[in-house]
Parts: C-alpha cells; sequence; structure tokens
C-alpha cells in the first residue's frame, strides 16, 4: 500500500520532469519572433518614416567638447544623429538628436515629465542611465551615461548645452 | 529570406578557431576585445540596463531597424559575409573546441593552398574597402567635416578595433611579411583592371565599391589603402608586430613551423571567420545604441 502510495506520488513529479525536457528540446520561439515577422519582408512598414528629418540637419545643435570632454560624431543616419562624449580617451557619455516622427511612443513619454529645460519637457530614465528632452513635440534630445563618472546631473547639463531653441526652429 | 538580426547574434559562437585566434590576438590591444555574444548580453553591455521590459523594447526597435533595409545594415552584414572567405574548413574549425588540446594544421595541409601574392594583396586591400562602405552603411558619414569622420574612424574600438588588428596579422603580416604595406601599395599601383576583375572577392563585393567601373573601382581601392597605410604603418611600429610575435602567440594552440607562415595564414584564411564574426559584433552594438537613444 505504501509503495502504491508512494508511486502515485511520484508519477505527476516524472510526468513534469519528462514533459519539461520534452519542451525544452523543441526550440521556443523568440521573444522576438512577433517583431520579425512584422518587421522583415516585402511589404513589412519601413521602421524610419519617409519624412523624418536628415540626421545630417542635427549636427549643428549639438554641444561642443569642452574641459576635457571630447565631442566624436559616430552616427548619422535619417532621423537620427549621434556623438560620443570622451574623457581621457574614455567614452563616457553618448548625445544623440532623434525624429520621433518614426516612432511617435518615443514622443508620448514626455507626458510622464514633470521637468522642464526651457519651455522643453524633460525626462530621466533611471534604468538607462539616460535623460532626454523633447523638442517641438517632436525631436528628442537624449544624452546616456556610458561610465559611473557621468551622473545624472551631469547628463541634465550637457543637454542644457545642446542649441535646443535652434532645433525647435528647424522646419 | 535573411537571418533575423537577434538569432545572428545569438548563434555567435563562444569558442572554436575564429574565438580562438583573435583571443591570441589579445597581446596587440590588450583588454580591448571581448567575445561578446547574445543579442540581450549585448543589449545590457551597450545600455547597462538590466532591465527587462527596456530590454525588450530596444530589441524590438532593433529588430525593425536591421529590418528595414533602406537603412544600410543588411548591406553592411552582406559585406562582412561576402569578404570572409572562411567557413569552407569550418568543419576543422569545429575540431579545435576540444579544450587543451592543440590544434595541428599537419592533416590538413593537403587541403590547403597559400595563395598567389596578387591575389592576397587584392583580397587585403578588397576587405579594408569592405570596411569603409560598411562603416558608412552601419553609421552613414557622421558630422559635418572630413575630419569628423576621420575621427570617427580613429575613434575605434573594442570588436571593431578587434577586426582591423586581425586584418593587419592574418591578412598582412603573416602571409605577405613585415614590409606588406610598401609591397601592397606597388601592387595595386601597377594592378591592370583586368587583374582586379579576375580576383574572388573584389567580384563577390564589386557593386558596392564606389568608382564606377572596374578601373574606377582599382583607384578607389588604391586610394583607400593608401589613406590608412600611414595608420597602419604606425600601428605595426608602435605595436612591435612582425610575423613571429604573432606566430608566437598563435602557437598556444596551433602547431605551426616557421617554414609553414604561408600555409599558416591561408589556413587562418579558409577556417576562421573574423571578418563576420567582429562585424556581426560591431553591427549590433551601433544598432542596439541607436535603438536605445531612439525609443
Amino acid at each position: 500500500m505504501i509503495v502504491s502510495n508512494w508511486r502515485k506520488a511520484l508519477m505527476p513529479i516524472v510526468l513534469s520532469v519528462v514533459l519539461l525536457f520534452s519542451a525544452c528540446s523543441s526550440k521556443e520561439p523568440s521573444k522576438y519572433a512577433a517583431t520579425q515577422k512584422e518587421t522583415a519582408g516585402r511589404n513589412a512598414p519601413a521602421a524610419i518614416a519617409k519624412n523624418a528629418e536628415a540626421g545630417g540637419d542635427f549636427n549643428k545643435f549639438f554641444p561642443q567638447g569642452d574641459s576635457g570632454f571630447a565631442r566624436v560624431f559616430s552616427q548619422e543616419k535619417k532621423g537620427f544623429a549621434e556623438a560620443k562624449l570622451n574623457k581621457g580617451g574614455k567614452n563616457v557619455a553618448v548625445m544623440s538628436i532623434s525624429d520621433t516622427i518614426s516612432l511617435p511612443a518615443a514622443a508620448k513619454k514626455y507626458e510622464r515629465s514633470t521637468s522642464k529645460i526651457g519651455s522643453y519637457p524633460l525626462l530621466d530614465e533611471a534604468p538607462l542611465k539616460s535623460t532626454g528632452v523633447l523638442v517641438n513635440n517632436r525631436y528628442q534630445v537624449k544624452v546616456a551615461s556610458r561610465d559611473p563618472s557621468f551622473t545624472s546631473a551631469d547628463r541634465k547639463a550637457w543637454l542644457q548645452k545642446f542649441n535646443l531653441d535652434g532645433l525647435s526652429k528647424l522646419k | 529570406m535573411s537571418k533575423a538580426i537577434f538569432e545572428l547574434v545569438d548563434e555567435l559562437p563562444t569558442g572554436g578557431l575564429t574565438v580562438m585566434s583573435l583571443n591570441a590576438l589579445d597581446f596587440v590591444i590588450p583588454g580591448q576585445w571581448q567575445n561578446l555574444v547574445g543579442f540581450d548580453n549585448t543589449i545590457t553591455a551597450v545600455t547597462g540596463t538590466d532591465d527587462p521590459e527596456y530590454i525588450q523594447a530596444i530589441g524590438e526597435r532593433a529588430v525593425a531597424l536591421y529590418n528595414d533595409r533602406g537603412e544600410g545594415y543588411q548591406t553592411a552584414m552582406w559585406l562582412y559575409n561576402t569578404v570572409d572567405s572562411g567557413s569552407r574548413l569550418l568543419g576543422a574549425a569545429a575540431m579545435a573546441n576540444k579544450v587543451g588540446e592543440k590544434f595541428s594544421m599537419l592533416g590538413f595541409l593537403g587541403n590547403i593552398t597559400p595563395k598567389a601574392e596578387t591575389a592576397q594583396t587584392i583580397d587585403l586591400s578588397v576587405k579594408l574597402v569592405a570596411e569603409i562602405v560598411a562603416y558608412c552603411q552601419i553609421n552613414g558619414i557622421p558630422g559635418d567635416s572630413v575630419g569628423d569622420f576621420l575621427a570617427g574612424l580613429a575613434d575605434y574600438g573594442g570588436e571593431s578595433l578587434m577586426r582591423m588588428t586581425a586584418l593587419i596579422c592574418f591578412d598582412g603580416l603573416i602571409p605577405l611579411g613585415p614590409d606588406f604595406i610598401g609591397m601592397v601599395m606597388d601592387k595595386m599601383g601597377g594592378m591592370s583592371p583586368d587583374e582586379l576583375e579576375g580576383n574572388q572577392t573584389f567580384k563577390g563585393i564589386k557593386d558596392q565599391i564606389p568608382g564606377g567601373d572596374t578601373g574606377g573601382q582599382l583607384g578607389f581601392i588604391t586610394e583607400s589603402f593608401g589613406s590608412v597605410s600611414g595608420w597602419m604603418s604606425d600601428f605595426v611600429s608602435s605595436r612591435g608586430l612582425s610575423p613571429e610575435t604573432i606566430v608566437g602567440n598563435l602557437r598556444n594552440f596551433v602547431d605551426v613551423s616557421d617554414d609553414k607562415l604561408d600555409y599558416l595564414g591561408a589556413f587562418l584564411d579558409v577556417s576562421t571567420n573574423y571578418y563576420v564574426h567582429t562585424g556581426t559584433q560591431t553591427l549590433a552594438r551601433r544598432l542596439i545604441e541607436r535603438a536605445a537613444a531612439e525609443m
């Protein structure tokens, strides 16, 4: 009797182990599979909107490097420009301007903003060690730390060095 | 249909001859290259976040950007793949996975033919041009001046710098010797468009090389090599690189004698795919950097 109870108790455990192993052996679909399906293929929507601003138009609004920080432009794509901030040969932050016309959710998140630089809503995203402002409800200007020495206060200070008013007049 | 970017990054190997041979070059640029594999790992390494929601959102944006053909990322990946002649002997490379065992080239000598100097010269210069074109496809032409662009190139680090190191060592110094830079400049300067046309590596990426016809493309390749020759010479001399120092480090995992260096060059060529390996890592980083900034 005891033996049979013991077997009864064991069966679900054995079964679940077997199920677990067979589930693991068949390849699970990637958590990016749905995005892949939506964005690959001939009729998939473009990731960048046709009328997005040329990345090169953003360059002149970036701050110059100063006080030991070297500014190195690193990407210039449609709707996006990026420059690194290096100190002592080490990358400590990245600065970017992007056109949210391709990604409206990026602009929408500034509705949560509770502070501003000038008239532009400011948002700090701690998990990304990144701080941004939204200019003209369209252009997102961001500074992200790449080294612990570059703090949230540094990010805000560098955001203030951008020519945000100039960017707001970009047509 | 081409593979998804997350699959390409997830499937990067953690061992094998490509990784071992790149690790053997750590002495040239100490600590600069870690073999970062896995899509989510790369997101965390680039942005510093381990928040699952942020990782998912960045990953999804990166996947979409990669899939937008107009953005050039797939062209860059194709370039890295096409100039990498590896994989022909990947079966041999797989055997080198046996941990702690030295890999003997002897068994494969019969399958390897060292390249003629001209073919190697063209391969080296075409790979360099592929790097320049892929750089522009991935990053655009950043900044408002040539100076900005050159500063971007000079800022090479991590896997991009490792790719250039491997190019200089495995495609320059080992197969062509310590004077490879001058030799390539001489040979490219005296080359006819027909000779270039006959080269497989060139033919593979011909459509992506600026210059119009083959004559114009030859000019572009020669000029490109000339413009980075100074950087390469400095790199070689400041780090005291020679075929001997490199082979000395490779000997940790490959048995090779000094009189077989041309075979070693050919062996590395067919048994490693360092261009596409580090190219995938570079592309993933830049893509993720952009995705994180845009979201």
